[in-house]
């Protein structure tokens, strides 16, 4: 079973945000508003941020691309009441719409912010994704929804999946999966395929010949927010 | 001593209108719920990085003041200390009234109420990694047992006497597995602390104790009942030393968190923008309750120790309320400096109308229950001779919610 | 000891207990029975089965997609690109995600955020569903009410009414904004075909200047900067002169995967000098950032001229055998005035600093000088750029591996030049302005232009507005924007998804590169390809000569056009399945340059002017200086109305549907301003008001404010978000190019 992992070259980032943007077109993350962005009620399952040290003129701005850690030891697993979020066995940290029962315990222990909850639903009249059709005859089975249309509803919380759909689908289909130091990638996330510096790595952690486990082993790497003991499974390889 | 309880009346004028408020402040509780589960919870304050908002706070205050208010009635049912008893039943009236508001609260929470089920009825299934999940079924056995309790106790049964060590226990795994929902996630530092367990049941067993002297002196004293002066006057001394008891393990976790360099979360909670709830905290919960009951005069009077008590209460509200709204606004630190993009920004807090009118729904819910409880229960001592039981209970004295905006 | 609530004997009439008495039996037994009934609830509901493998649930409605080949139009760079289109189980068509096309090594098939965004450009809410013409005594502008202010009309009425407009050719001006190449082909022949000099190209309200500087010394309006070779040379250094190479620079999607090879991917990491007032991206990405005084860029290239010729680092086998001109230049560069202490105190930079970049520039081959618009959108714009671009040649890095290329371009079709009624076209800002001024226009058209925002002075009751208001204006784009509040006819084209067309590499690679453009999905509520609107205005308008040679009819001429165009390249049907088509590898060092003297030449005439930058002006009314900037989600070919762009506009900043007025924590301080403040922007030329950003990240004295906001007319997501910096910026022109100089303008702020 592979454990799989994304490595963040922050050397190589320039916050362009396509990740995130690509992230919103692949799950079809709804957009907010201005006044919903005041509020902190819009969703995000990617974020760039932009962490200022220094005074002028030896100002410092490390900015980090940030999806769901998938921590190995998941605080927002430990914390949910009815296993709504979980750790699949290839370590993608999950989300069940279906029994999330929305106390939002897992965003107050998610050390990064990495959880949004449906603060509406969201087929919302004036800030629906227009590009989406109504009704598409779907049902509501599914806890995700069928791809390419997660089904979300208010009151539950969401957040970055690994794209394992993309990843099941490409196990099912014999494809491979992960990046490759050659450029030759196989099947990625979605938000790694449209990197453009090439900044994002996907793959197995526990396979020294995948391109993540190289990196980690050629370069320096650090974790976010440590102290927290999460052992992180996107890593971040520092300038 | 004999003591003989019996019912308010029920019939006057204030008793209807008291009632007929109570009554409309429930339905409007109400529609507000049923309007914010129909557009989502964008119509609260609540957002994701001030996740829980008033509903979660008093949620927190209620647990408190059910744990407290049963630890009051095990004075006279396990400890038997027969000059207490005339608050006995009310106390654990209170306890069953309060938990259960403080289940409306957490329930109506959350995000698929119509799930809730699953946190009661799965028991052990659920995750018990999860404090949340554990008080699961603190919560549903707690009101099991109170039921149990307050029929044994109204029923003048024997089981009391079992029951309530039970009982009394229970309500401490209760609060402290509350205490634990906050104080083990090490993520929010304002939260995180070993002592919040016990923290929490001493404010438990302070904002209780204070609570329940203040309801049953207001009843009494609206109904005309008999009023043990003494009684008031004694419990008022339990009550200093239950909020220095409470004073002492505040400061000590402030210390213990302030001594070290990294001590932002403490600066962020006594300096920070919500500083004024933690200061008012302090003011009303302990510095000025501990004024009134350590003035060698004022202390003797029941009007002051009831006056002390009322404060206190607040001020354990605003203790509730320095928890949530500091401990969940304060930026994560995902990276050393200063932090801008998706919620480095620091988290506010509105005040939005439907949040407010369900929660203050929600306290008109118990305040219902308690003056129909004192009408159709026999909760109160009898009243005096020749008196005839009338006027009102005052309302239960309901802290505004609070919250800010920053 | 517990006592019984019972009846009291002796107790008189109030009530008493309610009798509530039950028997310990009893109380057993009530619950005994609710604990029972509890018990079978529970034991009939299902045990829940957690472990049931919810990721299997992941079942797919897609019951068709196609990944279709075009290229993205959202900035000039115009990227090849997959649109994958899905059609449900259900029936449902949608475009669901644009990503890179491998085909494509021009920027190795990637593309940048703004990509995406291309999905709501697609299905933007406020499209125009129809032709509308402006009703009889509405108002033009900023009161513009698009629901009541028109009427529907369609296609053929709205066409004869422009025909009608079109009585002489030198009455007509022709807006250019940003549009496909194909279709940018078809408008310049309409032009020489219908005898009209006046075709504004909106891209000379900035690159004018850049462009006429470059022109000066290698004849060229085609030089690019390579930075990574085909064969894997890659630049070491580079001099950014307010150029956001990781930001907004074209060509973008390039310039970010290039970035990511330079970094870390090949052996020696490039170092890049990021020269910006501002700690922009690029400059916080660079390896240093040297805060400079807005304008004096031109002056700051002479000194590092002054140090390298001072010190013999330059290359002298290129100055010797492919330059003219370079004596009087060095003479010049390496005067007192150029010398790094005296440019130091106009520009800011330590003459150290000045010494050591300029050192190091000469040393690391190759190095290239990058001069962004900003460097050069100053009155003496050319000259700067020409400065700036010397630097280039003096080590070197003209037509070598990594340093400055020329771009080819694909082999199109020709276009027959016979009976055109004019041989070229094309006007310069200042022309065009004067033009207005003089009332010699009394009809304009304008193809994906949004002029009004764009334009110095744009504020309302500026000039521009008063121009506009009394113009004849047809405005051709696919949603609302603020020229369309300005139009008497709307023609709703399509957007860049659903057109049909070709689109050539700008200058980066040095090879030429073709991309197609096809729809992805049918044009929506009928909105028309821009190139079949010029047919139809074509067969209603006496040409001199046909608008295009091949026979086609109003639908299918969009298609035919672009498959005759690119015939010389490759198959049609393989052009549409593959997207890309690639020219032969660039051939280096062929030194072709357009000079009368076929050389690289060096220019010293005027050069000493670039001192002339005025410094903020402690003391006067107006005592900073503003400086705009593009964020990369900036949407250039649009109107911002993307929600996706919008809520993560800033990124340095972590905010969104706004801009800021963004100012050194300093120079804050003495205003008595803090973050978060409400601010009035004040210029001779007019007020904004706009939010407070303080940070450390800014030369003092100096304010920025993003573009791409302060929409009035362009739809829900961007109206109101903001305000538009041109709104206060004075016109000033470069005199060579007739450009007019965004960077110049002094303003004041206080709180409002
Ligand atoms: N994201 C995005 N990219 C775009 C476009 C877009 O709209 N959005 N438009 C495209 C077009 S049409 C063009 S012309 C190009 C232009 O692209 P660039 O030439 O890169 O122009 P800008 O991004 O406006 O400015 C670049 C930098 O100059 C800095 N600057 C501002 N004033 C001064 C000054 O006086 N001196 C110095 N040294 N620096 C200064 C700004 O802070 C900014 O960081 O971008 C293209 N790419
Ligand atoms: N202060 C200041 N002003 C500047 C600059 C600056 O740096 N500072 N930069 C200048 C520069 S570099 C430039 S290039 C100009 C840009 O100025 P413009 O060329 O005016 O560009 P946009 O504002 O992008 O306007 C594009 C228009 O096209 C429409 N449109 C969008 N997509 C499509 C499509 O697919 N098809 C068609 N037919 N139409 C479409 C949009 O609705 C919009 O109205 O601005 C200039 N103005
Ligand atoms: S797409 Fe790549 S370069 Fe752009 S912000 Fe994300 S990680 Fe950084
Ligand atoms: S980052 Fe947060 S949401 Fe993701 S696995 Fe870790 S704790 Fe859970
Ligand atoms: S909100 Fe949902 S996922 Fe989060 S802890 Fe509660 S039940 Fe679990
Ligand atoms: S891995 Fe997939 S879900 Fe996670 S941030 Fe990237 S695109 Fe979004
Ligand atoms: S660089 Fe320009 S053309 Fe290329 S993908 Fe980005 S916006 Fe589109
Ligand atoms: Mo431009």
């Amino acid at each position: 079973m592979a454990n799989w992992g994304m490595v963040i070259d922050l050397d190589k980032c320039v916050g362009c945000q396509a990740c995130s943007l690509a992230c919103k077109a692949e799950n079809n993350v709804p957009h907010g508003s201005p006044h919903e962005q005041k509020r902190h009620h819009d969703i995000y399952w990617h974020k760039v941020i932009a962490a200022t040290e220094g005074e002028y003129p030896s100002v410092n701005t490390q900015i980090i691309p940030m999806p769901c850690m998938h921590c190995d030891h998941p605080p927002c697993v430990n914390v949910c009441p009815s296993k709504a979020t979980y750790k699949r066995s290839d370590g993608i940290v999950m989300q069940n719409f279906r029994r999330c029962i929305g106390c939002r315990y897992c965003i107050v222990a998610c050390p990064y912010g990495a959880r949004n909850f449906n603060f509406k639903d969201q087929v919302d009249e004036e800030y629906q994704r227009p590009d989406l059709p109504e009704d598409l005859g779907l049902s509501n089975e599914g806890h995700i929804g069928p791809w390419p249309y997660p089904h979300r509803t208010r009151g539950v919380v969401e957040k970055c999946t690994y794209c394992f759909h993309r990843v099941d689908q490409a196990l099912e289909n014999g494809e491979e999966v992960g990046s490759k130091l050659d450029g030759h990638h196989g099947v990625l996330p979605a938000c790694v395929e449209a990197c453009p510096t090439e900044a994002r790595y996907f793959g197995d952690l526990d396979e020294p010949e995948s391109a993540v486990s190289k990196l980690l082993a050629s370069r320096t790497y650090i974790k976010l927010r440590e102290e927290m003991a999460t052992s992180p499974k996107t890593t971040y390889l520092p300038r | 001593m004999q003591l003989s309880f019996a019912p308010v009346e029920g019939n006057s004028k204030n008793y209807k209108i008291l009632v007929a408020v109570l009554a409309a402040l429930v339905i409007a509780g109400v529609t507000a719920y049923m309007i914010a589960y129909l557009y989502g919870f964008r119509l609260w304050g609540v957002n994701n990085s001030v996740t829980w908002g008033q509903l979660i706070t008093v949620d927190f205050f209620f647990i408190g003041l059910s744990a407290g208010s049963l630890v009051v009635s095990s004075l006279v049912y396990v400890l038997g200390q027969e000059r207490y008893k005339p608050i006995g039943r009310v106390a654990v009236f209170m306890g069953l009234l309060l938990m259960f508001g403080a289940m409306l609260t957490v329930l109506t929470d959350l995000g698929r109420v119509e799930k809730c089920w699953r946190l009661f009825m799965y028991f052990y299934l659920s995750n018990m990694k999860s404090m949340f999940g554990i008080n699961g079924i603190f919560y549903a056995g707690y009101l099991l047992l109170l039921g149990t309790y307050l029929v044994a106790a109204l029923s003048g049964s024997k089981l009391t006497k079992y029951i309530a060590p039970v009982a009394v226990l229970w309500a401490m795994l209760v609060h402290m597995g509350t205490g634990a929902i906050v104080g083990f996630i090490e993520t929010r530092h304002v939260m995180y602390s070993p002592l919040k367990p016990i923290e929490f049941i001493s404010a438990a067993f302070a904002s209780g104790l204070a609570l329940v002297m203040l309801l049953s002196w207001l009843t009494l004293k609206f109904s005309k009942r008999p009023l043990d002066k003494e009684m008031f006057v004694s419990l008022g001394k339990m009550l200093a030393v239950l909020i220095i008891v409470l004073m002492v393990l505040v400061a000590v976790d402030k210390l213990t968190h302030f001594y070290p360099p990294k001590r932002e979360a403490v600066m962020f909670l006594i300096a920070g923008p919500w500083a004024w709830i933690f200061w008012l905290q302090v003011a009303l919960g302990y510095f000025i309750p501990l004024g009134i009951l350590f003035n060698p005069w004022l202390r003797k009077k029941v009007g002051w120790v009831i006056a002390a008590c009322a404060i206190c209460v607040v001020g354990i509200f605003f203790e509730r309320a320095a928890i949530i709204f500091p401990g969940l606004s304060q930026p994560l630190e995902y990276y050393p400096g200063e932090i801008a993009g998706i919620w480095g920004a620091r988290g506010g807090f509105l005040i939005m109308p439907a949040e407010t009118l369900q929660t203050l729904g929600i306290v008109a819910v118990l305040g219902l229950l308690f003056v129909l409880g004192l009408k159709f229960l026999d909760l109160l001592p009898a009243p005096s001779e020749g008196e005839h039981a009338e006027g009102a209970p005052a309302e239960p004295a309901a802290p505004a919610p609070e919250g800010g905006q920053t | 000891m517990s006592q019984a609530a019972t009846d009291k004997p002796g107790s008189p009439e109030p009530k008493r207990s309610n009798g509530f008495r039950i028997s310990r039996r009893a109380f057993l037994g009530v619950s005994g029975a609710a604990a029972a009934v509890v018990l079978a609830v529970v034991l009939a509901l299902k045990r829940p089965k957690l472990a049931e493998p919810v990721e299997t649930q992941t079942d797919s409605v897609v019951a068709k997609q196609d990944l279709i080949p075009t290229s993205c139009l959202n900035c000039p760079t115009r990227c090849a690109i997959l649109v994958r289109k899905v059609e449900t189980t259900a029936g449902k068509t949608k475009v669901v995600k644009i990503s890179g096309n491998s085909a494509s090594t021009y920027s190795e098939g990637k593309c940048c955020s703004r990509s995406h965004v291309g999905l709501q450009v697609l299905y933007n809410p406020d499209r125009f569903p129809h032709p509308l013409v402006r009703k009889a005594g509405t108002e033009k502008g900023r009161a513009v009410d698009y629901d009541n202010d028109f009427e529907e009309e369609d296609w053929g009425g709205a066409l004869d009414r422009i025909a009608e407009r079109l009585t002489s050719p030198d009455k007509l001006l022709i807006l250019q904004g940003l549009n496909t190449t194909s279709n940018e082909d078809l408008i310049r022949r309409f032009a020489l075909a219908y005898g009209t000099q006046n075709l504004f190209d909106e891209e000379g309200l900035e690159t004018a200047a850049d462009r006429k500087g470059k022109m000066l010394a290698d004849g060229r309006s085609d030089s690019g900067y390579e930075m990574v070779s085909e064969d894997g040379t890659s630049t070491k250094y580079i001099l950014a002169f307010s150029s956001g190479i990781v930001e907004s620079e074209r060509p973008l999607a390039r310039n970010l995967r290039l970035w990511g090879k330079l970094r870390r991917e090949l052996p020696n990491k490039t170092k890049v000098v990021s020269f910006d007032p501002r700690y922009s991206v690029t400059a916080s990405r660079a390896d240093e950032w040297l805060p400079i005084n807005p304008g004096s860029e031109g002056a700051l290239a002479m000194a590092i001229a002054h140090v390298i010729l001072s010190e013999g680092l330059h290359d002298a086998d290129f100055t010797n055998d492919h330059t003219e001109g370079f004596n009087g230049y060095s003479t010049l560069a390496r005067t007192q005035r150029f010398s790094p202490e005296s440019v130091s105190e106009i520009s800011g930079v330590p003459a150290d600093t000045i010494r050591r970049v300029a050192r190091e520039f000469a040393q690391s081959k190759p190095a290239v000088a990058w001069s962004g618009e900003a460097a050069t959108s100053w009155p003496y714009g050319t000259l700067a750029s020409h400065a700036i671009y010397c630097l280039n040649a003096l080590v070197g890095s003209i037509d070598v591996p990594g340093g400055i290329v020329y771009q080819q371009q694909p082999p199109y079709a020709a276009m027959p030049t016979e009976g055109l009624a004019i041989t070229d076209t094309g006007i310069t800002f200042r022309e065009m302005a004067d033009l207005l001024r003089e009332g010699a226009i009394d009809t304009a058209i304008g193809f994906n232009s949004n002029l009004i925002m764009s334009v110095p002075e744009s504020k309302e009751d500026g000039k521009w507005d008063k121009v506009l208001k009394n113009l004849f204006y047809v405005h051709i784009g696919p949603a609302r924007s603020e020229m369309a509040a300005y139009a008497d006819i709307i023609l709703p084209a399509c957007t860049y998804l659903e057109d049909w067309g070709y689109e050539s590499a700008i200058p980066g690679s040095g090879y030429a590169e073709a991309r197609i453009k096809q729809p992805v999905i049918e044009p929506r509520d009928g909105s028309r390809p821009t190139a079949r609107i010029l047919f139809d205005l074509a067969t209603r308008t006496p040409l001199s000569a046909p608008l295009s040679p091949i026979e086609s009819n109003s639908e299918a001429f969009a298609e035919d056009f672009a498959k005759y165009r690119t015939a010389p390249l490759m198959g049609w049907d393989d052009f549409k399945d593959s997207g890309v088509w690639k020219g032969s590898s660039y051939s280096y060092r062929n030194f072709a340059f357009g000079t009368d003297s076929g050389k690289f030449e060096f220019h010293s005439d005027h050069l000493e002017r670039l001192l002339n930058v005025g410094l903020p002006g402690e003391g006067t009314d107006y005592p900073l200086k503003l400086a705009i900037y593009r964020p990369v989600l900036e949407i250039r070919s649009g109107s911002q109305n993307f929600p996706w762009a919008q809520e993560m506009y800033l990124v340095m900043h972590g905010r969104g549907w706004r801009n800021l007025v963004e100012i050194n924590r300093e120079t804050a301080h003495e205003h008595g301003i803090g973050e978060g403040d409400e601010l009035v922007i004040e210029s001779t030329y007019g007020e904004i008001e706009g939010e407070a950003r303080v940070l450390e990240g800014m030369r003092p004295g100096v304010v920025t404010i993003a573009t791409g906001q302060g929409h009035f007319a362009s739809g829900r997501f961007a109206d109101g978000m903001g305000m538009n910096p041109n709104d206060v910026i004075g016109t000033e022109y470069d005199e060579e190019s007739g450009q007019p100089s965004f960077f110049a303008t002094r303003v004041s702020i206080r709180k409002a």
